[in-house]
């Protein structure tokens, strides 16, 4: 009987022992180690992704819709670009070349665009700079009747994830530069101020414009 | 007879400017692919001691070396604490050495230009822009400089004692960089055409021989990794088979004949003026003095300056960090050409308005516009996108402490850089993705980001950071899980 319980006891033992042996732990797998490299080359060919099959989607907007920021004036954050005009951003040359577009300095930068008079966007077409893969960091389009923006101000992009420029967090997504421009919604916000706002892009810390255009119809 | 302060401070004073120019905010600037790819060898070297010379992609290992009791001074230990200000100190110190080095190989010309070539030299915008770069081109200018101070004082004096510490230079030359023999022969050139003389010493063969084995010891010190990796000697010759291929060929970085020249000439880029027209003009005023007076220095400096153009624009492989190489020279001549004017007031005014010009140019450069990619210095440079993925890394390991963070690319330098810190075993890095690409953190290229998306089991937020002007990683972020 004494031996039968000792028995008992080590078969006990030796199951839990199996068991904690079974117990499941970290895998831990060696990673690979970055390979050394000699200088990278310049780049021949932009690193672009996979180009779009067939034409852009088209933007359904109310019939009436016009051209409205042609040659309007335009206000910045850095008042005083080391290259190029502001007057380019509504100047209809998105060529993208030398001399067809404003650079502004690092940091947050915004430029905005003043309509005349209050108006219902439809669209909002940018184009920040085309001849380079490259990204905007925190792209921000609002509309607002109040030229310094504090009140009655509509967001219609937001791509600034974690609110880096304090003009809340953002949901859009991020996109590459093209000749195309970015084509967004005006969602109907009326105002009669466009501000754009941005942080530098994935070259340099830099800000750029070669054309902005507004298009919409006059609120009533 | 000026006092010995009034004769020394403008030179303190020009040492000094050097100093600032090289030094100052030497962090800011985000690690270059080839400054990153070397901090972590010399990191490897700090922490453990180890290092072999790499015959393919890697220079020579004075770099490495120099840098280690400049990180013991400021307590850096580890690959961890090492940091951009130490590695990039060598440069910047031998940058400076190489102006006052510059100085003393100007003193035949007199004592104010050897003084307005030290100044040119100080600010020129290559010398400056690359003494704050963690490569091995500033110490092998400074390195050949003094080889051409210690020989020109053996030629003087006849002091063996000068022979062998030529014969060190020539080493640590040869143990910077495989190319180290260009300069040499074309001095060798240069001063066989120009110089009749003969040197003092009676015994120029015993001294030459001294210098000879000096110079080999001292490399092969280096090469062996100071005993340690006896194949390093072999590999050390081993290495002009890749660098008369590379030279050949251009290996992707092919340009015009005219490349380096252009540097000192006048261009627009994107809105940006990138010019050295007065301190050239003057260089070239300086031939012109050389071919008209006797002095045989000159002709000898002006004709070194000229070999070296030649033999760097003839080769399709160009990088810009070889203009550095032709700053020493240009500043030489222009001096010789303001040394050559009648009137000493107007001498100095043009000195000081082509120093303030180049100063300029080099604010531009070196502080303005570091890494745009309208800056001629500014080489395929990393944007300062590269800066924010190391907080990110850590974010994403504070979520998930085990990771892994995928850096999935082509091209991932200088990536390893700012992830140093993190455990070897949370980051790796790969080529292209495989079937199991998920992790805590994602660096993709765009290309491998297509292939990537359909393999990746989880939920992920995309956004872009660039990793050079052109070059866009994506980066997966995961998606918090539902509550």
């Amino acid at each position: 009987m004494k031996r039968s319980r000792l028995s008992l006891i080590l078969a006990l033992l030796a199951l839990t022992g199996a068991v904690r042996a079974a117990d499941p732990v970290p895998l831990r797998v060696e990673l690979p180690k970055p390979l050394f490299a000699g200088t990278p080359r310049p780049i021949q060919l932009p690193n672009l992704e996979k180009p779009r099959t067939g034409k852009r989607p088209d933007l359904m907007v109310p019939a009436g819709t016009a051209l409205l920021s042609k040659g309007k004036p335009v206000t910045s954050s850095d008042s005083l670009p080391v290259i190029g005009e502001l007057t380019f951003i509504t100047d209809g040359d998105k060529s993208g070349t030398d001399g067809t577009y404003v650079e502004l300095g690092p940091t947050p930068q915004w430029v905005q665009i003043d309509l005349g008079a209050a108006a219902k966007i439809a669209a909002v077409a940018i184009w920040h700079f085309h001849s380079q893969a490259r990204v905007y960091h925190d792209v921000v389009v609002q509309v607002s009747n109040d030229k310094d923006f504090k009140a009655g101000v509509t967001t219609i992009f937001n791509n600034d994830e974690d609110n880096s420029s304090k003009l809340g967090k953002g949901t859009d997504l991020a996109y590459i530069e093209n000749f195309e421009g970015k084509l967004l919604d005006g969602k109907g916000a009326t105002g009669r101020y466009v501000r754009l706002s941005s942080n530098g892009n994935t070259s340099d810390e830099l800000n750029h414009y070669c054309e902005v255009e507004v298009y919409g119809a006059p609120a009533k | 007879m000026p006092s010995p302060v009034s004769r020394w401070l403008p030179l303190a004073l020009v040492a000094l400017v050097a100093l600032w120019l090289r030094t100052h905010d030497l962090a800011s600037r985000p690690m270059h692919a080839d400054e990153a790819n070397q901090a972590l060898k010399t990191g490897e070297l700090l922490e453990h001691g180890r290092y072999a010379f790499d015959p393919h992609d890697h220079h020579g290992p004075t770099l490495y070396y120099a840098t280690l009791p400049i990180a013991w001074l400021r307590g850096e230990t580890t690959l961890a604490a090492l940091s951009e200000t130490t590695v990039r100190l060598v440069p910047a110190l031998a940058g400076t050495l190489g102006v006052i080095l510059l100085f003393l190989l100007a003193r035949s010309l007199g004592h104010w230009p050897a003084l307005t070539a030290a100044a040119l030299m100080a600010v020129a915008p290559a010398s400056v822009y690359y003494s704050r770069y963690f490569i091995q081109e500033t110490l092998l200018v400074s390195c050949t400089l003094a080889t051409f101070v210690c020989a020109q004082r053996w030629w003087q004096t006849g002091l063996t004692r000068w022979a062998v510490a030529a014969g060190i230079c020539i080493g640590l030359m040869q143990a910077t960089k495989a190319s180290a023999p260009l300069f040499l022969v074309a001095a060798l050139i240069a001063v066989l055409l120009t110089v009749r003389s003969r040197p003092v010493t009676r015994r120029p063969r015993r001294d030459l021989i001294a210098a000879l084995i000096t110079a080999l010891a001292v490399a092969a010190l280096f090469y062996s990794s100071f005993g340690t990796h006896f194949s390093g000697l072999r590999d050390a010759i081993g290495t002009y088979t890749a660098v008369s291929t590379r030279a050949a060929t251009g290996s992707g970085h092919e340009k015009p004949w005219w490349y380096y020249l252009g540097f000192f000439g006048w261009h627009r880029e994107g809105g940006l003026l990138w010019q050295q027209l007065a301190f050239s003009t003057l260089a070239f005023c300086g031939v012109l003095v050389a071919f008209a007076t006797p002095q045989k220095i000159l002709r000898c400096a002006a004709l070194y300056t000229a070999l070296i153009v030649a033999a760097l624009s003839l080769a399709p492989y160009k990088t810009p960090w070889h203009t550095v190489h032709l700053v020493p020279g240009f500043a030489f001549l222009a001096a010789a050409a303001l040394a050559a004017l009648p009137l000493r007031l107007f001498a100095f005014a043009t000195a000081g308005l082509v120093v303030a010009l180049q100063y300029k140019q080099t604010q531009l450069a070196a502080f303005l516009r570091p890494v745009d990619a309208r800056n001629p210095y500014a080489y395929v440079h990393s944007s300062p996108d590269v800066l924010k993925i190391r907080a990110l890394a850590e974010t994403a390991l504070a979520r998930a402490p085990t990771g892994p963070i995928r850096i999935i690319s082509e091209e991932y330098w200088p990536i390893p850089w700012y992830l140093r810190a993190l455990p070897p075993t949370s980051v790796g890095y790969w080529s292209t993705p495989s079937t199991s690409s998920d992790g805590a953190l994602i660096i993709a290229s765009t290309t491998q980001a297509v292939t990537l998306r359909p393999l990746l089991l989880g939920r992920y937020t995309e956004s872009y950071l660039g990793l050079r002007p052109g070059f866009l990683l994506v980066i997966f972020t995961p998606k918090p899980a539902a509550p």
